[in-house]
């Protein structure tokens, strides 16, 4: 046993130097988030901070954030269900609307669900239908939901995938009904699943700008960029940054709570069975309408917008040269940041489950402090770092690279870890015991068992990073003009015309990278 | 294998470390792009003199300014707002312009010297000809809490800088007592406050409001961006001649004191000031220009009718910013 725990160098190296860049990548910003705090005037901090309207933000924050869950598992749960546990024919078709409407960036919806509905939106002037704006709560709440349910939707359908259905047979073997082994069996062995896109979908809420003041609903995020907008208060921004973070700190510990002491994987030997897919009878009708109807909401609005508005306005879009350019940019970032992330991700993930410690799990729950930062003082906390220890870093596509990464990492751990969790030990195990180095050991038996996951890792960082604005705009290289950058130059000005072909551009590319990914899992399953 | 991964990994940040070439003009630039590249490329095509523009909005560049301190690479400050240059002056990032760049425009320079003015807008207020006439709106701003008629129906911008603007124009003009009824006043009506005045001006259009405190170029891109018939029912009010509610707002442009290449800074500046970026102005944003003897479009105010509108008011004292945002503050604005 002790041979098996023992780590040899290049695997100590393997752990502990992802480890200390998710170290810095965290405490840079929080110790930038604290410099600048510890600025304030003591009075004038009391009355900012201690102040009620701090506390309707907090409410505002929290509402829309249990909102969001609360429809995010409305839409995908039975649409994962839909696409992994039934007959249905088009389940392919399914699972892309499950996934595509990540994409889709929260600004670009928020845009649509405005232009589309009043009297002189896309509604109006397409089929002469008014529907009232969204605004306020259920604006925001519908935006959020609809661009970020698929972070549940692919998170519960790898772990309906995973799930060995001989657990399921056994309790129908011991008389439970369909009912008792849906609440007792499946249910509780979904919750990793349930919890790490629940949780990233929680963290999105709590930072995200663009929905919410398109929005006019006023949460904590919104908040704190108006300190910096309105104020160029940086000191009071910090303030606000760091309550934004002690609430995450608080959904961390709260995650880490429901987690606890739970064992997913397999206790058996031989390989897991998929389950028994049941037909819909009745409900495929109800089921189809559903599916639609979400991917009108969620991947038809936008598209839809953004085509109306590119017909409207023909003559303003911006010349090939330029689309193609920031094209380019915004792969040339976001493709190497998502592997980067990935790679950081799996030690990360390997040693919180496979060998939980305090310092592992701390490690690991530090990742998602650093997506929580909010972008913009990540973002100057890296100018103010950068510039002090390496300069000739500064305004490099590598320190961008890097920025992404960190900052993202926590969309990356959730989908690995989920797959440890399914993957079996033993075979690891029995690999060392048959004279493999741990390091060998893991890339021969675990590693080909967590590719699914990892691939779900890469995707969504690489969405991400798509679709980010503030670190791009103060980290970048001068002149990189991304498709983000792009969208938001044009659309800031009500040029919707010449917004249309990026925003169309970042969904359309983000939903090829997307379809890849899927394809390459659904080739896995086959296989 | 996997030292061969970390290695691409390694390779391809490498890639990303090339620096530019030292000499390109460095722009900081709080306008967005669609507005900014016509001219940089108008005037990289002129002088031959290579530029590098970063696009960021007024307040993450001053944030982005004053963390990179003297290390930053930045030349020139192109801003949006009268209140981010003047937050930029506050801080000493800007140095004083020579006369050959003050003396150019006809009004508006600030008596700082630290910036020069580049195109002028008007605070205006828009309205949905559908539901109101000019006679159903008041002579002045000031007037504006007491409209009972329009409780609900107004849309605002508090967070946004230029709202913030004509809000210390308000104090300095009428005093702080006058701005603060102002503002409970108006937010009793029960405004709708949006981010900015892109979405705002949308929602007007939309019927969501019928009037809106906005600048007059917002407006003026609705209506004549659109395709013929197709205009939303949306048109410009002015209160009276001199009414703070016409408040002009300047944007502009001053070199930074980390700049070590205050030469073709200045040359971008005096071209900013030339006819033809002015013209430019004028024609394709809809702004005023601020030299003398640029052509206006027919359907702008000539330039004499437009700053008589604007109150008589030196406009460097829009940089006294806090007390405003401590006004804000108070009533529960920001």
């Amino acid at each position: 046993m002790n041979r098996l725990l023992s780590f040899d160098l290049r695997t100590a190296a393997f752990f502990l130097l992802p480890a200390l860049l998710v170290l810095a990548g965290v405490l840079v910003p929080l110790a930038y988030l604290l410099i600048r705090a510890f600025e304030a005037d003591a009075e004038l901090l009391r009355t900012l901070v201690l102040r009620r309207r701090n506390a309707v933000l907090l409410g505002n924050t929290l509402l829309l954030a249990a909102g969001v869950l609360a429809l995010g598992t409305a839409l995908a749960f039975p649409l994962a269900w839909l696409t992994t546990r039934t007959r249905l024919r088009g389940r392919r078709v399914l699972a892309v609307v499950g996934v595509l409407p990540l994409a889709v960036p929260g600004y670009v919806m928020a845009y649509a669900l405005l232009g589309a509905t009043g009297g002189n939106g896309l509604l109006a002037a397409v089929a002469g239908l008014t529907l009232p704006r969204p605004g306020g709560y259920t604006g925001a709440l519908l935006a959020l939901g609809l661009t970020l349910y698929p972070y549940l939707f692919l998170n519960l359908r790898a772990a309906l995938l995973g799930l060995d259905a001989s657990v399921e047979e056994a309790a129908r073997a011991l008389g439970y009904t369909n009912r008792q082994v849906f609440l007792r069996v499946i249910l509780p062995q979904l919750r990793p699943a349930f919890l790490a896109g629940g949780l990233l979908i929680g963290l999105h809420v709590l930072g995200d700008f663009g929905v919410v003041s398109l929005m006019r609903y006023e949460t904590f995020s919104y908040a704190l960029y108006l300190q910096y907008a309105a104020a160029f208060d940086r000191v009071y921004a910090a303030w606000l940054a760091l309550m934004l973070l002690a609430l995450t700190g608080a959904l961390l510990v709260l995650e880490a709570r429901l987690l606890r002491g739970r064992r997913f994987h397999r206790a058996g030997a031989g390989g897991t069975r998929q389950a028994r897919a049941v037909s819909m009878g009745g409900w495929t009708v109800p089921a189809y309408a559903f599916a639609a109807l979400l991917s009108l909401a969620a991947v038809g609005l936008p598209v839809g917008t953004a085509l109306f508005w590119m017909m409207r306005d023909a003559g303003a879009a911006a010349g090939w040269t330029a689309l193609a350019g920031a094209l380019g940019a915004s792969v040339t970032a976001s493709v190497p940041a998502a592997v980067l992330a990935g790679a950081l991700a799996l030690p990360l993930a390997y040693r919180s489950v496979r060998r939980p410690s305090p310092a592992a799990r701390v490690l690991e729950r530090v990742a998602y402090l650093g997506y929580a930062t909010p972008p913009l003082a990540f973002a100057l906390a890296f100018i103010f770092f950068t510039l002090r220890t390496a300069p000739v870093l500064y305004q490099t596509l590598a320190l961008l690279v890097i920025a992404y990464a960190l900052h993202f990492l926590a969309e990356a751990i959730g989908p690995v870890r989920s797959a440890l969790y399914q993957a079996s030990p033993r075979l690891e195990e029995a690999a060392r015991a048959l004279g493999r180095k741990p390091l060998q050991a893991f890339f021969t038996a675990t590693f080909p068992l967590l590719r699914r996951g990892l691939l779900v890792s890469i995707a969504f960082v690489f969405l991400s990073a798509m679709k980010e604005l503030p670190i791009t705009f103060l980290l970048s290289p001068i002149g990189f003009e991304t498709l983000a950058l792009g969208v938001w130059g044009a659309a800031n000005e009500a040029l919707f015309g010449r917004a249309a072909p990026y925003a169309l551009l970042i969904m359309l590319f983000s939903a090829a990278f997307v379809g890849l990914l899927l394809a390459e899992r659904d080739e896995l399953r086959a296989g | 294998m996997k030292s061969g991964f970390f290695a691409l990994v390694l390779v391809l940040l490498l890639a990303g470390c090339e620096s530019s070439p030292p000499q390109a003009l460095v722009i900081y630039s709080g306008r967005s792009q669609a507005l900014v590249e016509p001219l940089v490329e108008r005037f990289k095509a002129q002088t031959g003199l290579p530029v590098e523009v970063r696009f960021g909005r007024d307040a993450e560049l001053l944030a982005a300014l004053q963390e990179e301190g003297a290390q930053s690479p930045a030349d020139l400050f192109w801003a949006n707002t009268t209140g981010a240059l003047g937050a930029a002056s506050n801080a000493n990032l800007l140095v004083a312009l020579p006369d050959s760049i003050l003396e150019k425009p006809a009004s508006f320079q600030p008596s700082s010297g630290l910036w020069a003015p580049a195109t002028v807008r008007f605070r205006v207020l828009a309205y949905n000809t559908e539901a109101l006439t000019e006679d159903d709106l008041p002579a002045s701003v000031l007037d504006l809490p007491q409209m009972e008629t329009l409780r609900g129906r107004i849309g605002w911008t508090p967070t946004y800088s230029s709202f913030q603007d004509f809000v210390t124009a308000l104090r300095l003009l009428e005093g702080e007592e006058a701005a603060r009824a102002w503002l409970e006043g108006l937010q009793a009506l029960e405004p709708k406050a949006y981010p900015s005045n892109t979405p705002m001006i949308q929602a007007l259009a939309a019927g969501e409001i019928d009037v809106a405190l906005t600048n007059h170029y917002y407006v003026l891109r609705l209506t004549q961006g659109a395709a013929e018939g197709e205009a939303p029912p949306v048109a410009l009010y002015h209160f009276a001649p001199g009414d703070v509610g016409n408040l002009a707002l300047v944007t502009g442009a001053g070199v930074l004191a980390t700049s070590d290449n205050t030469e073709a800074a200045l040359r971008f500046l005096s071209f900013l000031l030339s006819e033809q970026a002015q013209a430019f102005a004028a024609t394709e944003v809809y702004e005023y220009p601020v030299v003398s003897g640029v052509a206006v479009p027919s359907y702008l105010l000539s330039m004499p009718e437009a700053l008589a509108l604007s109150p008589q008011f030196d406009f460097e004292r829009l940089r006294e910013l806090d007390a405003t945002l401590n006004l804000m503050r108070e009533v529960g604005l920001l």
